[in-house]
């Protein structure tokens, strides 16, 4: 009992100053947001790190410290594949697409979001690509951000007996103070902060760990007493489920919340320093994670004798560290959490404000509105969450399955062909985006032999050729379109 | 015999991982040899 107080008062001060800490880079980013490209952009003034961290932090979530730890600490290095996939996926997507779509948004009549960059790009008078991307990205994320709130609430009822409502009150609160005040700015620098946090912890964690237990030789030695299979990634796997679990890195073309890093950072010149750093970051990150599920093994002797898995490396922290560092670390997680949902939470925002109150409702409001409007949506959108992950239901999590397939099988094609196929049309990047989408769908409601594979896969295949026969269908993309195609090709070259 | 990862554990683990560390590096370092010279 004295042990849980004793780590519990440390606990609470050290999320107490994290979550002020969050606050106060809110308040110093509302005096730099003028705008709504400021607000949902950041004015496109992001520096090399912080594009690189942010666009980290938002990406993986609280998958990093929970699930991906959880996944190798109960079955051993078969779970790598995800983690080789992501790592070559997120490379793929900074060299070939950052640059190209930093400086297409910006050439195609300076568009601030996805779907802003679709209709300009392809120059769509009917507005239908605008619509369909945004309410693509509405839905999904709104449902993906409330199960964001669920995982972090239920995470800390469940580990350190808060009441859930609270939690996910004060966790909500804070999420929305930062962001409804500082936009974008303060979203990514609260990020940059949180992709250091969660570094450092996915650091010390595996190392201290595996100290602990008196070095690398004596924990693998103890892991292959206890669990032979786990030292061998190719132990229990197909070819079909290797295949199937590093097609997950085929997600990163679509993501909104990464792809609006590229387009904020400060100057395509800066990209190559940001990729350095941001895939330095995933990579290391990735192993971190990947020696605490394995380490943790060794540790707790055997994988199943802790209740939940994913819980291996909040219960090594509680084993191994003086609560005052304990508390720094786990706040880690909660950062991971926060980074992923403060940025969906913000593209769902900009899809209402800038894609269809200023598009359609309002095209001559002022900025100083269109700011206020932006911060009126991310209210809006952070009490619907947070209202629906009051009521926990299977239904919203399983949205979550769909999420990272959906936004890369229906986004992905479109954005990669846009950028390097001066053949794209507007009807093809209209059949891309439903295709893609559709099949993720139907193929994740179907089962057994090909339909075990992840949706992404299939998704991001139907979907490329549905942009390359469409496309061909009437006639081209037109002179204007081929025009600034050349262009933006003469600048990066 | 000292218990470790399989060897193709490790060279999954850590060969495409680290290679497109270095793939980032180099870009980097080309990136600043080319504004440097121009």
């Amino acid at each position: 009992m004295n042990g849980e107080l004793d780590l519990n008062i440390p606990l609470l001060a050290t999320f107490v100053v994290y979550l002020i800490l969050m606050i106060l880079v809110g308040l110093f980013a509302y005096r730099f947001t003028k705008s709504l490209a400021d607000y949902i952009l950041g004015g496109r003034r992001l520096g090399s790190g912080t594009a690189a961290l942010s666009a980290g932090a938002s990406d993986m979530s609280g998958w990093l410290l929970l699930g991906l730890p959880g996944a190798v600490y109960a079955s051993g290095m078969n779970q790598i594949w995800i983690a080789v996939g992501l790592a070559i996926g997120a490379y793929l997507n900074w060299q070939f697409i950052a640059g190209r779509l930093r400086r297409y948004t910006e050439m195609a009549r300076d568009s601030i979001t996805i779907p802003a960059y679709f209709e300009n790009r392809f120059r769509d008078r009917t507005s239908a690509l605008r619509v369909v991307s945004a309410l693509v990205i509405l839905l999904f994320f709104t449902f993906y951000t409330s199960a964001g709130l669920v995982a972090a609430g239920t995470l800390f009822e469940d580990t350190f007996g808060v009441d859930y409502t609270l939690a996910l009150a004060v966790g909500a609160s804070v999420i929305l103070v930062y962001t409804l005040l500082g936009g974008f700015l303060a979203v990514s620098w609260t990020d940059f902060i949180q992709g250091i946090l969660m570094f450092v912890a996915l650091i010390l964690v595996p190392v201290i760990t595996v100290m602990n237990l008196g070095g690398w030789s004596e924990t693998a030695g103890a892991v292959a007493e206890l669990e032979p299979g786990a030292l061998d990634a190719f132990y229990d796997v197909t070819l079909f489920s290797i295949i199937s679990l590093m097609a997950w890195g085929l997600g990163y073309f679509g993501q909104p919340h990464v792809l609006t890093r590229f387009m904020a950072i400060r100057s395509p010149k800066d990209i190559p320093a940001a990729r350095f750093i941001g895939i330095s970051w995933m990579v290391f990150a990735l192993f971190g994670a990947i020696f605490t599920g394995f380490a943790g093994i060794a540790f707790f002797e055997g994988t199943g004798t802790l209740d939940n898995p994913e819980t291996v490396f909040l219960a090594l922290i509680q084993a191994l560290f003086n609560p005052w560092v304990a508390g720094c670390l786990l706040a880690a997680v909660l950062a991971a959490i926060m980074s992923t949902i403060d940025s969906q939470l913000l593209v769902s925002s900009s899809a209402l404000s800038e894609d269809f109150y200023k598009r359609f409702l309002r095209p001559a409001a002022g900025d100083r509105e269109l700011v206020w409007v932006g911060r009126g949506t991310v209210l809006g959108i952070g009490v619907f969450a947070t209202l629906l992950a009051l009521n926990p239901d299977a239904a919203v999590l399983d949205l979550v399955a769909y999420a990272w397939a959906g936004f890369g099988a229906a986004f992905g094609p479109v954005i990669i062909l846009s950028v390097f196929w001066r053949g794209t049309t507007r009807n093809g990047a209209l059949a891309g985006i439903v295709v893609g989408a559709v099949t993720v769908v139907v193929w994740d409601l179907l089962e057994g032999g090909l339909f075990d594979m992840y949706e992404i896969l299939p998704g991001f295949i139907l979907g490329t050729l549905a942009i390359l026969v469409f496309s061909r269908i009437g006639g081209g993309p037109g002179e204007e379109i081929e025009r600034e195609f050349d262009r933006v090709r003469a600048r990066m070259d | 015999m000292e218990e470790n990862l399989t060897a193709a554990t490790w060279f999954w683990l850590l060969v495409p991982m680290l290679l497109v560390v270095v793939l980032t590096l180099v870009s980097l370092v080309s990136h600043k040899l080319r504004g440097e010279r121009s």
